[in-house]
């Protein structure tokens, strides 16, 4: 949209953003006719879920300077607010996406009233230990709320979670070929989170969210309110990841507490570190290779957690920007090489031709 | 009644003398170099073991095993030291207390995965505990929370003593108020933060040990005590060393009172609220003072 109404101020970068994302879409549409097994299928759409919480989390920490550990908590909270609409009140899944989006804002909204007057670890802290105790909640939740036949059902589903409150309909338009459908809807979810983000993050509004990291002190001074725009942010991405949270539990038609653990919280982050954190494409790169890494590590079995623990903490001290950021630094390192190449060889000729 | 309130104080008094221990040395290497040390956990799990291993697979004495569990947790925090903080302070200053917290979450969860592939994720019993108690009237006092509060008081008058008598000590608190001016002043600064490291490891081994003889030994034991001495360690605000300490208590009383009149699970949730609460009136904690930072 905006290159074609200001087609002579196209950046280099925003043309690259533009070709990647073209062949992204390409590839995204050709993956369902080469792809045959099912497994695979399911894997890509459970990582294209990793990658929108880890955009996610990147607007947050990468451009934004929010160092919040509340990722997964709120990610939970959306997925929990759709399942629990749907559960209660017998709605249909595609109905309750959007509603447990907001609601998943709104919670996001009190965190951030909570934490964000803070900065930098005690954010961080703070939002870990709410997720925490949203955690413990869920979990030793034992008091009966409604009886389900005979089995007692707790308010929050208890250490069980939800099961069975409906799906996304593509099992009885598509039968055997559901998950092509759910893999269009995930991948489309993604572009869609991805399109709004590059838009926030250009726009003038997020070169605010940059100037508060990058120097607080002078943004507040330039007339930047640190508060709203921060608690602006955290909503922001509090609706993308609630909506991905509703999608992931109308997708596996479940949800239980076990995506609030500490494994899957590292997990995001280890994508946006290892991709590089504050780069528009880290997040996918980094959920394309540590994705790969957990299946290629799937055959060690338990030295898994070990690996990504060590993966994690090894590409923090060797890529402080992550694989995005170095190759950056390449290719920067490149262009200079060859730009001093070019220079001496015109030195060369001119000296020649003074000759 | 009156037993009931003393056995809720003695329990509150001897989670508080862990959470101190815990929260000392987060509080420590945090105040001397702005690192969170979110590894801490996974080392303080290494003290139990390592002092488990000792003294129950190798049979040998107690104090064996005690030193072994502080040993360990040293050299934990002087490799931690060597291989991740170092390398970071030589990257941009600005990311290190983010970078660095996210490298320490890796290593500490590396950590963890390997004690529960060396030793398996069944809970075992830690040896080093004392059994009976000592009964006074109407007061049941278990030797073991005795001696759990007594080796803590020790070892804070000793961490205390070190930081206020010694060279290593003026080193340490000179490089907590001015990094740059202390090493102007020939204070070499790597070294302090190698010392604060294995410092903090070894207390995270005595507090291991203290935890596992309280419960039992797993893999996760660290992980509970660590998430609450965050919190004393906040809202005592980061670095204060006698805050942290106060804090420690104040808040597993607190939280001792709770689990009895509101049941265990709302024992969490309600030391949450109360940092909430304290943040909201002091965004720097109780003793924190409002920093002044050239931006």
């Amino acid at each position: 949209m905006t290159t074609s109404l200001r087609p002579m101020s196209v950046s280099g970068s925003a043309r690259l953003d533009l070709l990647v994302s073209l062949a992204l879409v390409g590839a995204a549409v050709a993956l369902p006719f080469m792809v045959d097994s099912r497994y695979v299928l399911g894997q890509v759409v459970l990582a294209l879920f990793y990658a929108t919480i880890a955009s996610q989390w990147n607007l947050l920490f990468g451009f934004s300077g929010i160092f919040s550990l509340a990722q997964m908590a709120i990610f939970a909270f959306g997925g929990y607010a759709t399942a629990m609409i749907c559960f209660y009140f017998g709605w249909n899944v595609w109905a309750a996406l959007f509603p447990g989006a907001l609601a998943a804002v709104v919670f996001s909204l009190i965190v951030g009233l909570a934490c964000l007057r803070l900065t930098g670890v005690y954010v961080a802290l703070l939002t870990l230990a709410i997720a925490q105790t949203m955690y413990l909640l869920i979990v030793t939740d034992t008091e009966c709320f409604v009886m389900v036949g005979s089995i007692c059902r707790q308010l929050t589903g208890g250490a069980v979670g939800f099961a069975r409150f409906g799906d996304l309909g593509t099992r009885e338009f598509l039968k055997g070929q559901w998950l092509v459908g759910n893999y269009a809807i995930v991948a489309t979810l993604f572009a869609v989170t991805m399109i709004a983000t590059y838009i926030i993050v250009k726009s003038p509004i997020g070169l605010a969210f940059k100037a508060l990291k990058d120097n607080p002190g002078y943004a507040v001074a330039r007339g930047v309110n640190r508060f709203q725009a921060q608690l602006l942010v955290f909503g922001i991405s509090a609706f993308f990841t609630g909506l991905a949270g509703g999608f992931y539990a109308a997708h596996f038609q479940a949800i239980g507490p076990g995506i609030l653990s500490m494994s899957q919280l590292m997990f995001i982050i280890a994508i946006a570190v290892v991709g590089g954190v504050g780069t528009f494409w880290g997040p996918l790169v980094g959920t394309i290779v540590l994705v790969a890494a957990d299946e290629l590590m799937r055959e060690a079995g338990e030295f898994r957690t070990l690996g990504l623990g060590l993966i994690i903490a090894l590409s923090i001290v060797l890529m402080p920007k992550g694989l995005v950021g170095r190759l950056g630094d390449l290719v920067r390192w490149l262009r200079r090489r060859s730009g001093a190449a070019g220079r001496s060889k015109l030195r060369e000729s001119t000296a020649t031709a003074g000759e | 009644m009156l037993d009931i309130l003393t056995s809720i104080i003695i329990a509150g008094l001897t989670t508080g003398a862990l959470y101190a221990l815990a929260t000392v040395g987060l509080s420590l290497v945090w105040g001397s170099m702005g690192m969170l040390n979110m590894a801490h956990a996974a080392m303080l799990t290494l003290g139990g073991y390592a002092a488990f291993s000792l003294s129950s697979a190798l049979g040998l004495p107690a104090v064996v095993g005690f030193a072994g569990a502080v040993l360990a947790g040293a050299i934990a925090g002087g490799l931690l030291y060597v291989f991740i903080v170092r390398n970071l302070l030589n990257n941009d200053k600005a990311t290190f207390e983010s970078n660095v917290m996210i490298a320490t979450v890796g290593i500490g969860i590396a950590l963890e995965n390997a004690i529960l592939l060396t030793f398996g994720g069944q809970p075992l019993k830690q040896p080093i505990s004392a059994t009976g108690s000592l009964i006074i009237g109407p007061v049941n006092l278990p030797y073991q929370n005795m001696l759990i509060v007594i080796v803590v008081i020790a070892l804070m008058a000793l961490v205390a003593l070190l930081l206020a008598r010694t060279r290593i000590g003026r080193a340490i608190r000179a490089t907590a108020q001015n990094r740059e001016a202390a090493q102007l002043m020939g204070v070499a600064v790597n070294r302090v933060y190698f010392q604060v490291l294995v410092l903090s490891g070894a207390l995270a081994g005595v507090c291991g040990v203290m935890v596992s003889s309280m419960t039992q030994l797993s893999p996760p034991l660290g992980n509970d005590p660590m998430l609450k001495a965050f919190i004393m360690c906040v809202v005592a605000g980061l670095g204060n060393l006698p805050g942290a300490v106060a804090a420690a208590f104040g808040l597993a009383l607190l939280e001792a009172f709770v689990q009895y009149a509101a049941g265990a699970r709302w024992g969490f949730p309600s030391l949450l609220f109360v940092v909430i609460a304290v943040l909201i009136w002091r965004p720097a904690g109780l003793f924190g003072r409002a920093q002044i930072r050239r931006m």
